[in-house]
């Protein structure tokens, strides 16, 4: 195994209190990525 | 009063279905034709193929849901089309047959004003010799089913492990042309955390096996992405962590045959290769169901319908990868000779792929076919609704809901493994699905700031959340509508 992920990353990665504010930030994110509207390509510059 | 007939109820079909009820009134029937009983969320196979989740939480019966909304539904699976009706029976129908009840077995002509064909895609595992689903060592997530029978093949290694044998596990793809390899993605991660999980990893090789080019490619041509205020390419993102989980990889590899316990594949060397295995799951390759089209004069039309999956507004002439733009795909899932059929979801034939086309030295492509999940199924299905809708309503062809997979963006929530406090995701975002390369010469095709993956413990939750949101949605509980697709 190559430990490719630092330990302080890990850290943050799995830190239940700064990884709900990363839930809530993802979560506006997501939806501004995805609800954010759709439509053609063929009139579009 | 017009009718409108939606064959199949997976993502797309019940999204239409259910955005029709909602915004027609009751003199228009909405008709649902699918051979399943129950609505999946297949996103969700992934933790029943783990044993964290029982089928009954990833599925309800569909009878009882379209009862109650008004919607018809029909246990049955199409058969033929006849798209301008035959010599006794004037307007345009679908042969169907019953799959279950006092009429299985016999057929119905099921007449229609509008047709959404959202059959999905037929999962070909006979394209691939020994690939059946719970034999020769080898399984499948793709429904709720067979990843119950997944996890029953896992337990049993799991078991093996823990007497202190040694176990071979492969995941990824199962022919050179298969796509969906995210769900692949999904599953390794997950069973590696399992098997963490029960204190077994050090027993158990696992390697994923596929027939991308690059690793982090899933069908998509891979993309560069924002990640940790870096710009990194989605293949150096999976590497780190399949390294960083001991997980083995094989890529650019056309698995043609399984044997017990054995995977058959070519490279793109033009190499004829094995790799042993005590468990294996490996996603088949997907094709149209074959369905057969006639006129009214019973000739076969099929060409006109079908090539493969079913024609929509896509630009299908043959050309150069280096040609490949966004226009050529569909925006609003339209069968371009019959103007009241319309195929969204994966239902719709693909003008191309979207990774680069590869093909060994002895000619066998091996590439990843186009993926289409959850999330553009269900926006091309709505707006197809919509415009159906809107046309009923005005009384003339309306088609201004567009929706090209070249102007859409998607998420794509991985479950890396589950647990409310040592579960992960690994959350993606692309805008667009399909590249602009025009649009986005220097970032591979994509918007940087809208394509971008994140690592950890929230990913978990935000797949867990949409697994409660999406199941509500379906069940068309108070105020569905306002989660979008």
């Amino acid at each position: 195994m190559t430990q490719r992920i630092s330990k302080y990353q890990r850290f943050k990665m799995m830190n239940p209190i700064l990884q709900f504010f990363k839930f809530i930030y993802l979560s506006i994110k997501i939806m501004i990525v995805v609800a954010g509207g759709h439509g053609g390509t063929r009139k579009v510059d | 009063m017009s009718k409108i007939v939606v064959l199949g109820a997976g993502i797309s079909g019940h999204v239409a279905a259910s955005h029709l009820r909602r915004k027609l009134s009751k003199e228009h029937e909405v008709v649902v034709v699918s051979p399943n009983s129950n609505y999946q969320w297949i996103p969700s196979n992934i933790w029943v193929g783990i044993g964290r989740m029982k089928s009954k939480q990833v599925l309800f019966p569909l009878a009882p849901l379209y009862k109650k909304k008004g919607i018809t539904y029909k246990q049955a699976k199409a058969v033929t089309f006849h798209p301008e009706g035959d010599a006794i029976e004037s307007k345009p129908y679908v042969l169907s047959e019953y799959v279950f009840g006092d009429k299985k077995g016999t057929t119905e002509k099921i007449t229609y004003d509008y047709l959404i064909n959202a059959t999905g895609p037929k999962l070909a595992f006979e394209a691939t010799e020994g690939l059946i689903p719970g034999e020769n060592k080898v399984y499948s997530v793709c429904t709720y089913g067979h990843a119950e029978h997944a996890w029953e093949g896992l337990n049993a290694v799991i078991q093996k492990l823990k007497s202190g044998e040694k176990a071979k596990i492969l995941i990824g793809t199962g022919h050179g042309k298969a796509t969906c390899q995210g769900a692949a993605f999904e599953y390794i991660l997950n069973v590696e955390q399992e098997l963490r999980r029960h204190g077994v990893r050090d027993n158990a090789e696992i390697t994923w096996i596929s027939n991308e080019y690059h690793l982090g490619d899933f069908g998509m041509d891979g993309m560069l992405m924002s990640y940790n205020g870096m710009t990194m390419k989605s293949s150096e993102m999976i590497e780190m962590i399949f390294e960083d989980r001991d997980i083995k990889w094989i890529l650019g590899a056309g698995v043609n045959k399984i044997e017990d316990g054995i995977a058959h594949y070519e490279n793109l060397d033009g190499e004829f290769k094995t790799e042993t295995y005590d468990f294996a799951m490996l996603i088949p390759a997907f094709s149209g169901h074959g369905f057969k089209a006639y006129d009214k004069n019973d000739n076969d039309i099929t060409d006109k319908l079908f090539k493969g999956f079913m024609i929509v507004d896509a630009d299908y002439s043959s050309k150069p990868y280096e040609e490949w733009t966004v226009q050529d795909w569909p925006e609003t899932y339209q069968n371009p000779s019959y103007k009241n059929i319309f195929a969204p979801g994966i239902a719709f034939a693909p003008p191309h792929a979207i990774s680069k086309p590869r093909q060994s030295k002895n000619g066998t492509v091996i590439s990843p076919a186009p993926p289409r999940t959850g999330m553009p199924s269900g926006i091309t299905a709505k707006l197809v609704a919509d415009n159906i809708i809107d046309s009923i309503k005005s009384g003339k062809e309306s088609l201004h809901h567009k929706g090209s997979l070249g102007n859409m963006g998607a998420a794509c929530i991985a479950s890396a493994g589950y647990g409310m406090t040592q579960g992960s995701g690994v959350s993606i975002t692309t805008y667009p699905i399909v590249p602009d390369y025009k649009k986005y010469p220097k970032t591979q095709g994509r918007q940087l700031g809208k394509t971008f993956g994140e690592i950890g413990l929230a990913g978990h939750w935000l797949k867990l959340a949409l697994h409660y949101a999406f199941i509500y949605k379906a069940k068309m509980r108070p105020f569905w509508w306002l989660i979008p697709e």
